[in-house]
């Protein structure tokens, strides 16, 4: 009992709590009291130290209550009971000089009841019984040590309760109240009020605590609970020094080295995202170590950013390998796609990038910025039209400007000088300042003479941009390369030809946003709109209109050479309506040979649908070349042609040919199930049977067909007669 | 039953109040008065045993048998406040052990108000309800006097303070209490500050204004009761439980809560009659549309009148009876008048009019 009494005198000293009082009080909140004094030293070890470290703490009220009422018969019933909770526990030696007072009253059998619930935990019942003796006898007082076990019990109850509900001051002002708590026996007790310290930003006070249990509590599982504690709440370099209380000798040393290793971890991940950290060479093998005697992915993450970081990126692409091995997920990738890209493996951090781009927002980031990176070469590599064509869709459904821009430079230096004008108009209504965009819209206006959209940008840039007011005053005539990196003009080698409709199709934007963009713009678009003929409806439209205005004299009038171009592009809409296709190819030419270029653009589009109604394929992709197309249009035509080559290669048995069709088809728009059925027969005609089968499922899962049903049967009827 | 009761003629200076509040001339200096009850004696032993072993576990911990087992502290009020007029010192300690233990443990002084037997920690909700702190405070004040027993009343004295400071809010011209101290006030919702006017427990704030005298109880008071004059003023003259008071002059039913006149209010005229405030004219009105005749006590549609769900156990049909008890001496039907306990909530508002009666109506039963 001695013991315990100087802990919590100790405890008291220690914790300080006249301060806390003072700022946990009831009435007006006062600003948190001065810093206290300097804390006291660790106090030293307790006289009898060693037997603390052997000792169990052990409620022993109940058994010098029974001692002090010379109840031997309960004295000795309560150590047997005590010493079944605790083996290691033994007796007080003064119990004898309590006890037998003599001519002392004889037991209270009420008391001994009261002790009895006491021990059983049914303080409500004590108090109840208490209040009910008092109210039958006034005089009548409860034994002094019941009453402090009764608080204490309850301060413990309330603090809990209090910790578990986040109410910190109430927890504080508890142990205020009843110091008795605050000792190794309570040690969750302790590490409660330490807890509500630090969330009352006492951190101080929170480490007085800890260095409390550290000094005096004898528990080693306790004692290293203590430290995992502290690593939750305070600073490292206080939990460091904590560990200056490790016993490394008697009877029960302590083991504080998961919490070495937890700070070197921790080291280490600091500086894993910092390249001016270094991690020490013992730091980085506690990591190494943990990654090799555990399956989890931290620690892996943590060696792969920090190499990452420190200029090893072929070692952060092993690690990071490892953690998606780990399943750690989004970040893994987001580091492999970066150490990839660290690695200039440009081209294969795409491809994966791309696989991964939904998963976390970070991985979007990594891909646009992967992507942008894998078009910003110099020189330009020569892309699959496949990446590029998953490019796009990506960069404008997210609005990246600097992608935007890219495809813009890689367009104009692959001398594709109008998607560059597009894409750059695009980058600028994302990002209206990006002067680099400016300029590459200058050039590619300048090279493609278009005097208004060049005037346009020269107005709004030249006194922002030198480079910009140099170009309109002929001082730095455009070059052809991409004047960013300063490139001496050297004509890039003609892209090889992309199939008809790949590269321009893939890479040019849709009209730009108006949103963000110049005034000036935004008008030209609207009027562009509104003369367009966008969609398969409006075709109609405007076939109709131009009939009903020429009447059967588009169908008379034989040469198209004389007319003007808008009346070309008239006449040629109006023999489509009379389904006269290769006279309206006719006008359709003359139509592009003389109009501007909204007008031959619209006349290619309608000389491509005029090409498409006679199965002319090739001839119609060609068309569709001949000048720019808008997005929709461009998906329009690129459909149709694929669908007519697809269907002319099944016709001939060209099944290799057929599929070929379907699958560009399919990057453009989705592949409606009569297609599918195609696919899923020119994969029987090759042999495929298990790729046939899961099409003609899919086909099924839509609905009944008597196609795939059709399909599935033979694809049974073949694989049976392989099988037998 | 204490034969001290005090008679019930006494109750001129209230009768002036409700005067000056009805004819809408609040002056400040006005005094307001309750009679305040005995309490002490006024439940038989075998009501409160009755009661006691159905709904109060050895912890002390009283239980909502309707609501999943769960506590309150609305509940440990109440039966703090029953077995304080039972007399029974035991279970009142026993059920303020609880009380002291599990829920008053808020940093602010209040109780958390509720407890689940079931939940990790048992608090599942630390917001305080103010009805509980009230009920708790004012239990505690009564027994403390009753019984000499200074613990009770330095924690009814601390908790009042608490109450006081935490949950008294100015709304419009009013000063009204927040049903909790989070969520209720103008800063805490687009319709707040919204108000419950079963939380005005009127007996209590004359205790209140003991106890922490720098707070307005009195303001506070007379508010509640213009607030529920004006609540009561629409077409079908019923408050909703929970009123927004947005719109200071017109209070209507909050958002996010059934438009109803329902298990909350409906204690309303109980905590009128208990206070002494009898000459309340709305209270004639809900006699009459709580006879037998009409609808009898009912969740009501306070916009349409609609009933949504009779109410017929025993502890609500006390309700009319002892409205009739007080305002026109009718006695207790006889099936009232012994108890038969079914569910936590309706016993406990038995209890609470029996104890009335007993005390201040001793003709009617």
């Amino acid at each position: 009992m001695r013991l315990v009494g100087s802990a919590i005198t100790i405890a008291v000293a220690i914790l300080g709590f006249a301060a806390i009082a003072q700022q946990t009080g009831s009435g007006v909140s006062q600003p948190p009291a001065e810093a206290p004094p300097a804390p006291a030293p660790p106090p030293p070890a307790p006289t009898n130290g060693s037997q603390s470290q052997s000792q169990p703490q052990v409620d022993e009220s109940a058994l010098r209550y029974f001692a002090s009422q010379g109840d031997t018969r309960r004295v000795n019933a309560e150590i047997a009971r005590l010493r079944a909770l605790y083996p290691n526990w033994t007796p007080p030696s003064d119990l004898s000089q309590l006890s037998g007072s003599p001519g002392a009253p004889p037991p209270d059998p009420l008391i001994e009841r009261l002790w009895n619930l006491y021990r059983e935990d049914r303080i409500a019942e004590v108090r109840a019984a208490i209040a009910e003796r008092q109210a039958t006898d006034a005089n009548w007082k409860p034994p002094e040590e019941l009453v402090t076990a009764l608080e204490t019990v309850e301060a413990r109850r309330r603090l809990t309760n209090a910790s578990d509900t986040g109410q910190w001051r109430t927890v504080l002002s508890v142990a205020t109240e009843v110091p008795g708590l605050l000792t190794c026996m309570n040690v969750d007790v302790l590490w409660r009020v330490a807890e509500a310290f630090a969330r009352t930003d006492q951190p101080n006070r929170t480490r007085d605590v800890y260095t409390y249990i550290l000094t005096n509590c004898a528990t080693p599982a306790e004692r290293l609970a203590t430290l995992q504690k502290a690593l939750l709440v305070l600073p490292e370099p206080q939990v460091t020094a904590l560990l200056q209380f490790e016993r490394r000798t008697g009877d029960t040393p302590d083991d504080f080295g998961t919490i070495r290793d937890e700070l070197a971890r921790r080291r280490v991940e600091r500086a894993s995202l910092d390249s001016k950290m270094t991690a020490s060479a013992d730091d980085l093998a506690v990591v190494e170590r943990m990654i090799q005697t555990s399956g989890e992915a931290g620690p892996v993450l943590i060696l792969g950013w920090y190499n990452y970081h420190h200029n090893n990126p072929t070692r952060a692409l092993e690690l990071f390998k490892t953690a998606l091995d780990r399943n750690a997920g989004p970040k893994a990738a987001e580091g492999y796609a970066m150490s990839l890209r660290a690695l200039n493996r440009l081209a294969e951090a795409e491809t994966f990038a791309y696989e991964w781009r939904e998963r976390a927002p970070e991985n979007m980031k990594i891909y646009l910025d992967v992507a942008t990176a894998l078009l910003s070469q110099d020189p330009p590599p020569r892309l699959d039209t496949q990446v590029v064509g998953r490019i796009v869709p990506v960069v404008m459904a997210q609005r990246f400007s600097d992608a935007a821009q890219a495809l813009g430079w890689y367009s104009y230096n692959t001398e594709q000088i109008r998607t560059a004008r597009d894409w750059f108009r695009t980058a600028l209504s994302w990002k209206a300042d990006d002067e680099p965009s400016a300029y590459g819209l200058a050039l590619s206006t300048q090279r493609l003479n278009d005097r208004g959209g060049f005037n346009a940008v020269v107005a709004q840039w030249r006194s922002r941009s030198q480079r910009i007011a140099d170009l309109a005053d002929g001082v730095n005539p455009a070059t052809g390369r991409q004047a960013v990196a300063a490139q001496p003009a050297v004509p890039q080698p003609a892209m090889t030809a992309p199939p008809a409709m790949a590269a321009p199709v893939e890479t040019a934007p849709p009209p730009a946003q108006p949103r963000y963009a110049p005034r000036e713009v935004a008008v030209e678009r609207v009027e562009a709109e509104q003369a367009f003929v966008q969609t398969e409806e409006n075709v109609r439209r405007r076939q109709t209109q131009a009939r009903s205005a020429l009447g059967r004299n588009c169908a008379i009038t034989r040469n198209p050479s004389g007319l003007s171009a808008d009346a070309a592009l008239t006449r040629g809409w109006c023999l489509m309506e009379a389904n006269r296709p290769l006279e309206a190819v006719n006008a359709f030419d003359r139509a592009i040979a003389n109009g501007s270029s909204r007008t031959r653009e619209e006349a290619a589009y309608g000389k491509s649908l005029a090409y498409l109604r006679k199965n002319l394929t090739s001839e119609a992709a060609i068309a569709a070349a001949e000048a720019p197309q808008n997005r929709e249009r461009r998906v329009e035509l690129g459909a149709s042609i694929l669908t007519q080559r697809a269907l002319a290669a099944y016709r001939d048995g060209r099944y290799v040919e057929t599929l070929h069709a379907l699958s560009e088809r399919a990057r453009i728009v989705p592949e409606q199930n009569d297609l599918l059925l195609i696919r899923g027969w020119s994969y029987l005609k090759l042999g495929r049977f298990d790729d046939a089968e899961k099409v003609f499922r899919a086909v099924q899962q839509t609905g009944y067909s008597e196609e795939a049903a059709a399909g599935l049967n033979a694809i049974r009827e073949v694989t049976g007669q392989v099988r037998y | 039953m204490t034969g001290d009761a005090s008679p019930p003629k006494r109750i001129l200076p209230w009768l002036v109040t409700a005067i000056l509040l009805l004819t809408g001339s609040m002056a400040s200096s006005q005094t307001l008065s309750v009679q305040p009850l005995n309490l002490v004696g006024t439940i038989s032993a075998a009501d409160w045993e009755a009661y006691r072993s159905r709904f109060v576990e050895d912890s002390g911990r009283v239980v909502d048998t309707a609501n999943g087992n769960i506590s309150h502290s609305e509940g440990q009020g109440y039966g703090l406040l029953l077995a304080l007029a039972a007399g029974d010192r035991r279970s009142f300690e026993q059920i303020w052990n609880f009380t002291f233990t599990e829920l008053l443990i808020r940093d602010d002084g209040l109780a958390v108000w509720k407890w689940d037997p079931n939940g990790k920690p048992k608090i599942t909700d630390r917001n305080n309800a103010t009805d509980g702190d009230l009920l708790i405070a004012y239990a505690l004040a009564r027994a403390g006097a009753a019984w000499q027993e200074t613990r009770y009343t330095n924690a009814a004295q601390k908790l009042a303070k608490a109450i006081g400071k935490s949950t008294l809010s100015r709304a419009g011209g009013s000063l009204v209490l927040l049903p909790g101290s989070q969520g209720f006030g103008a800063g805490d919702r687009p319709d707040g500050p919204v108000i419950n006017l079963s939380y005005w427990v009127f007996e209590t704030f004359p205790v209140m204004a003991a106890l922490a005298p720098e707070y307005e109880w009195t303001r506070v008071w007379r508010d509640g009761v213009m607030l529920l004059q004006q609540a009561t003023s629409g077409r079908v003259r019923l408050p909703a439980d929970w009123i927004s008071l947005q719109n200071g002059l017109q209070p209507k039913p909050a958002d996010g809560f059934p438009p109803e006149f329902g298990y909350n209010s409906l204690r309303i005229p109980l905590y009128l009659l208990r206070a002494g405030m009898t000459e309340m004219e709305w209270l004639r009105a809900l006699k009459q549309r709580w006879s037998a005749e009409n609808e009898g006590v009912a969740v009501i549609n306070v916009v349409t009148g609609q009933v949504r769900e009779r109410l017929t156990d025993q502890g609500y049909a006390m309700l009319p009876a002892a409205l009739a008890c007080a305002l026109d001496g009718t006695p207790i039907p006889e099936p009232l008048k012994s108890f038969e306990p079914s569910l936590y909530y309706p016993s406990t508002l038995y209890l609470l009019a029996k104890s009335l009666l007993g005390e201040k109506y001793p003709q009617c039963v």
